[in-house]
Parts: structure tokens; sequence; C-alpha cells
């Protein structure tokens, strides 16, 4: 009997190909590399070597699992790093993390080097930069979305206020909307910034038409599931259009993206994208998408190497900018007086005279 | 000792009382609701067709396979792969149809898999579904590319004036594709399993092999061809996933639907409409855990308590109602004798 035999060469097989999936995932197409570690690419003028001299100011920025042109977080962070390479005259790198387990190890590839100011994208990797920071205390981080509840010296927490983000998208859904009731198809209420999101968005719709209907929903599930379920996002939005809402905004990932291409499906129904200009991660919603709540993190990461160029690094939490992406091929249908009515209760939320009426905690 | 005649037939003769309360007070509820909100009415039971389809088409994907003796514990594995095939076909060649088929496909050559394993390689079959779970997990992150981008997905059909009956017609006769497809194939499924020769084949080497060895049944062959047409039908569910339903694809999308439709496929006893009934069970808790959500601040005071409700815990209550159902309703669910036994002539 060999049978037992080919049998055991299959489960073998199939366990190798699982095992490789998974050190794949978030690297998407990369090569099967079986290095933890991606080295960095070279910088330019290839004077890595100088980042050890206080005179010149190292730039590195450490990826969340994912690439740096994911069109999105590590790209907008990538991009505020690149433009202190041009008008800082930074030396700049980065570092692609391919494994969770690797955020300590892909800080310590640039603090070994001497770099100054390191940047470290994303909520996941929050006790690694604070851990690094601890043991390199003349460091710069910048921790892009890291809340920082206990200010460490040498730390920005790059932050957003989502609930204004949410906030001016409530109010364009507001305007746009022609049957008076409006959804949000959310991810998890565990995860605070979604919340805001949709604290925002509700007071926004309601600032700009009191007796507008909002129906929202959030993902039942846990933070493994919330983010990455786009049947659910897509099963949501139907049920609200099916209700008469007219205008969806999606703030949950893929979850969300769901939402989003849902919508776009269904005629003379806008959507509403989440974090970055969606229009150019989500092609197919094109269709209903007329703009973004975005978090600006490019201009924040920009701002935070400047202040710590000029010496006057904040430590603790840096709320960044945020607003509403261009309405792309929508710009023609958004009437004036909307436009005007957005740039006003932008100026409003700035100088804190439209408060949003989101309070954690409170 | 239970191999009496009622074996055979899904229904016995008893009059199910049970599930007919169920089922009509379910109905009365349904109509006091369209009295009240006729468009929330019909979205909550077009959420509910649309959020059961991939269930059922699962839950028969398991009907087939364990009628004939071969549990599959890989639907949900199954499932992923076709969705992910299905979904760069759909990005490759950009016509639906191809990509649908392509789904149905890849969805057989995996149940011509497990029936390799399971059938001529005699792995524990329990263990050959495990491996098609992990496999796909591994297989689709693998693969998966970010930024590919689909030309659309399958749209609704309407058929013209079927739709326009209240309740009925928007529910039933506004969908797309493979909802009508699901919806045919119940009934397909059901004449084909207890109508035809080919069923009781099937039924017969689920039951007792060797009986149905002796009367000149080709026992691994009605299983190979059974446990393909399971495949085709998982292949299916996951072509709704990507091609109809999203339009896209992410890791791990089916979200443990595949798991959702055995316990579906126990509930429904083994049969089609019994699973049927079981999905739309589900799809309804589903949509209702977001049209509670839906009404916050809209209900009376005395309700108010169950719109602030987390959601997490609304959510659970598809899986609760599960599983009071199996433990209450369903009474005793007895598999196919021969599930799981590999078939060896003496």
């Amino acid at each position: 009997m060999k049978k037992p035999l080919y049998a055991t060469i299959l489960l073998i097989v199939a366990a190798l190909i699982a095992a490789c999936g998974q050190a794949g995932q978030g690297g998407g197409a990369a090569a099967p590399t079986t290095a933890p570690v991606a080295a960095p690419t070279t910088a330019p003028q290839a004077t890595e070597a100088d980042c050890a001299r206080p005179e010149v100011l190292c730039v590195g920025l450490v990826t969340d699992v994912g690439e740096i042109d994911d069109k999105s977080f590590n790209q907008s962070a990538w991009e505020g790093v690149k433009r202190a390479e041009r008008e800082l005259g930074a030396i700049v790198n980065y570092v692609e993390t391919k494994d969770a387990k690797d955020y300590a190890a892909n800080i310590g590839l640039f603090t070994e080097k001497g770099y100054d100011v390191i940047v470290t994208v994303g909520f996941a990797l929050t006790e690694a930069t604070t851990a690094a920071a601890g043991e390199n205390p003349n460091v710069k981080f910048i921790g892009v979305d890291q809340f920082q509840a206990e200010a460490v010296p040498n730390v920005a927490g790059l932050i957003f206020a989502e609930d204004k983000a949410g906030f001016l998208a409530g109010v364009l859904a507001a305007e746009m909307s022609k049957s008076n009731k409006i959804a949000a198809v959310l991810g998890t209420n565990l995860v605070p910034p979604v919340v805001a999101f949709k604290e925002g968005y509700e007071n926004g719709a309601r600032y700009a038409k009191p007796d507008i209907q909002i129906i929202s929903t959030y993902h039942p599930g846990g933070l493994d599931t919330a983010f990455t379920d786009p049947k659910w996002g897509g099963d949501q939005a139907k049920l609200a259009i099916d209700q008469g809402a007219d205008v969806i905004f999606g703030a949950g990932g893929k979850t969300g993206n769901g939402a989003l291409i849902e919508t776009a499906a269904n005629q003379g129904v806008f959507c509403i994208g989440v974090d970055t200009d969606q229009w150019e991660t989500v092609p197919e919603a094109h269709p209903c998408l007329i703009s973004s709540a975005m978090k600006l993190i490019t201009p924040g990461v920009f701002d935070l190497i400047q202040k710590a160029k000029d010496g006057a690094f904040p430590s603790g939490n840096y709320v960044g900018e945020v607003g509403l992406a261009p309405f792309h091929d929508f710009d023609s249908q958004v009437p004036q007086e909307v436009k005007a009515r957005l740039a006003e209760v932008d100026k409003g939320l700035r100088d804190g005279s439209i408060p949003t009426g989101y309070n954690p905690g409170g | 000792m239970q191999m009496t005649s009622s074996v055979a037939r899904p229904s016995a003769a008893r009059i199910p009382w049970l599930s007919l309360g169920v089922w009509g007070a379910l109905a009365i509820l349904v109509l006091i609701a369209y009295a009240r909100a006729p468009q929330a009415t019909t979205a909550v039971l077009t959420s509910t067709i649309r959020q059961s389809t991939p269930i059922i088409l699962g839950a028969m994907a398991g009907i087939m396979c364990e009628r004939s003796g071969v549990i599959n514990i890989g639907i949900e594995g199954m499932m992923l792969i076709a969705a992910f095939l299905g979904y760069l076909a759909n990005v490759w060649t950009g016509n639906l149809l191809l990509a649908t088929a392509g789904a149905l496909l890849v969805g057989g050559a995996v149940g011509a898999f497990h029936a390799l394993m399971s059938i001529t390689l005699k792995v524990d079959q329990i263990i050959a579904g495990t491996v098609i779970n992990i496999l796909a997990v591994g297989f689709t992150g693998y693969f998966y590319q970010q930024g590919l981008t689909t030309r659309g997905k399958l749209a609704p059909i309407d058929i013209a004036p079927l739709s326009s009956i209240p309740i009925i017609g928007p529910v039933f006769f506004n969908n797309p594709p493979i909802t009508y497809a699901s919806l045919v194939l119940i009934v397909v499924i059901h004449v084909l399993l207890f109508r035809t020769a080919w069923g009781l084949r099937t039924r017969a080497v689920g039951e007792h092999p060797a009986a149905a060895d002796t009367v000149g049944i080709a026992v691994n062959r009605v299983r190979y061809i059974n446990v393909i047409i399971g495949g085709m039908l998982a292949g299916l569910a996951g072509g709704f996933l990507t091609l109809e339903a999203v339009g896209s694809f992410e890791r791990n999308m089916t979200n443990g639907r595949g798991f959702v439709s055995l316990a579906v496929m126990i509930f429904g006893k083994w049969t089609p409409f019994g699973a049927w009934g079981g999905s739309l069970l589900f799809g309804f808790a589903n949509a209702m855990q977001s049209q509670i959500q839906f009404l916050q601040n809209q209900l009376p005071p005395w309700l108010a308590w169950v719109s602030q409700t987390p959601p997490q815990f609304i959510g659970m209550l598809p899986y609760l109602l599960t599983i009071a159902v199996l433990a209450g309703f369903v009474g005793r669910a007895r598999p196919p004798a021969a599930i799981g036994k590999v078939y060896e002539k003496e």
C-alpha cells in the first residue's frame, strides 16, 4: 500500500504552498522571498554613510505590511518624505515590511545607520516605535496614525481629526441628496477613527439639513474581518439604496470599498470614499464617487520632518490636516453654492466656530 | 434499525407543525411590517435573498457530496479559489459570462481534487477538506495583486411583468443571473436527488455502498461525479461573491460563509429545500441585523434599547438563531449512513 505516502506528499505540498502564501501576504505578487526583511534600496547620492554626521539630515520610512506604492497610507507618507528630499535636501530611504513580526527589525535598519528621523506608518507600529524611541533617544520618530496615550519626548504621533473630515463629507452628502436620506457603511466601532468618521458625518449632515435621515451600520465582526469584507459592505449599500438612500459614505477599508463598488452599479446614487482620494484607489467606483473624506498624510509628514530639522520637534500628538478630495468628474454636478457652503464649513471647522459634536469619552 | 422506508423520503408523512408555525409567524410579521414600511420591508427581503445566495449554493455543494457519502468541509476553500480565479478571468477577459464559466470549472476541478484525495487516495475526508481550505487561503493570498481592476459585475435582470407584483416582484424577479440560477438549481437538485435514477443511485451509494455495488452501481464513479458537481456548485458560490455581489476580490473574502453553508445543510437535513429554508433564515437574520442599526433614532422609546445594543451582539444573532434552530426545531439530523467511509470491495 503506497497510498498513505501519496497522501503525505500531498499534505506536505499543500502545507508548503500555504506557508509561502502567508509569507507573501501583503507583498502581493512580490517574489517569494524567504528573507524576512527587504534591504533598503540605496539612496540616490549614495551618501547614506554620512548619516552619522549631525549636519546631514537622513529620513527613513518603515511601511506597514504592504507596499510603498499602495496608493494609500504608505504611499502618502512616502510622498511627504520625498518632499523633504526635494525641499530640505534630506537623504531618504524606505523599508517595506513584509510581515508584522519585522517592525522592530526594520526600524533597526535605520537606527543603526544613524538616521535622524524615522517615519513609521500605521497604527500597528505604535508599540515598535515607542520601544525604538526609548532605545534611541537622539532619533526623532514620526508615527503616522499612532495615537500617543503618553507623550514620549522623541515621538510625534501624526493623528487626524477624522470627525472633521467626516463632517465635511456629511455636509456634502446632505447637500447632494435628493431623497433626503443618506447612509454610511462603516468598519467596526472597535476602532476609534471609524467612530469619529461616523459621528462627524452624521453631525455634518444634520448641520447642513436638520431634517435629513441618516442610516448607518457598523460591521458586526471583529478586527480580523471588519475591514476586509467587501461582500458585507456591498450588501449594506444595496440595503440602504433600496430604502431610498442616495448618498453612501463607505468608511472601512475593503469593506467600505465594497459599498462604493456596489453603489456604482446603481443609477443616480453618489458615494463618498475615505482616508485617501479613492478616485485613485478604487477605479470601479468612478460612476458614483463624488469625493473622499481625506486625511492629508503627505503634508503632515513633511511638516513634522521640517520641525525636526529646525529643532522644534513636537512630542505627543500632532494633529494633521483633513479635507475633501477633488470632485473629479463630478465637478460640474456639484453646484457652486454647495462648494461655497463646504468652504465656509471648512473654515468654521478650522477656527473652531463649528463644533463637530464628537467628543470621545464625553 | 433505522433503515425503514422513511429514509428515502425527505419529509415524513407527519405534518411539521413547528416549522409551519415558524414560517407562518414570519410571514405574518413580514405582512405587518410591509403595511407599516413597504420600502424598508422590501429592501430587507431583497437583502435576505442576496445574503442567502452563496449560502444555499454552498449548502447544495455539501448535499451533493454528502448524499453520495463523501464529507466535504472544503466548501469554504472551493468557494475562495473559484472566487479568486473567476475574478482574475474577469480582469483578463472582461467577459463576465466567461468568468462565471471559469469559476464553475475551477470549482469542478477543486471538487475533482477532493474526490481524488478522498476516494482514490483514501485520505481521511476531513483532512482532505482541511487541505483544500488551507491551500485556498495560501494560494489566493499569494497570487493576489492589489490594484487590479475589473470591468464591472453581473447586473440585475428585471423580469418585466412579474417584477411589478408587490413584495414578491422586486424580491424574486429583479435579481442578477447567479441568484436566479441558484433558485432554479434548488428545484433541479431536488428533482435530481429524489425523482431520478441518478439520485436514487447517489443516495444508495451514500447509505449502503455495498448493496449498491451488488446491484451493479459503480460506487466510486457515482461518488466522483457527485463530488465534482458539488465542487461546481461551490465554484458558483465563489463566482457569486466576486462576479455578482462585489465585483472585486479580497483576501479571505469568503469569511466563513462556506462553513455556514455546512450548518445550513445539516439544518435542512441534507435536502435542497430544507437548506434553502435555513439559508433564508440566516440571510434574514443578517439583513435584520443591519436594519436594526439603520433604525437607530427612529424606534419608539420603549424599543430604543434595541438600537443601543452593540452591533457585535446583533451580529451574533444569525449564529445564535442557527444554533437554536439546530438544537430545538430540527430534531434529530441523520446524515447519510456511509458518510466519510471509503468504499472498498471485499
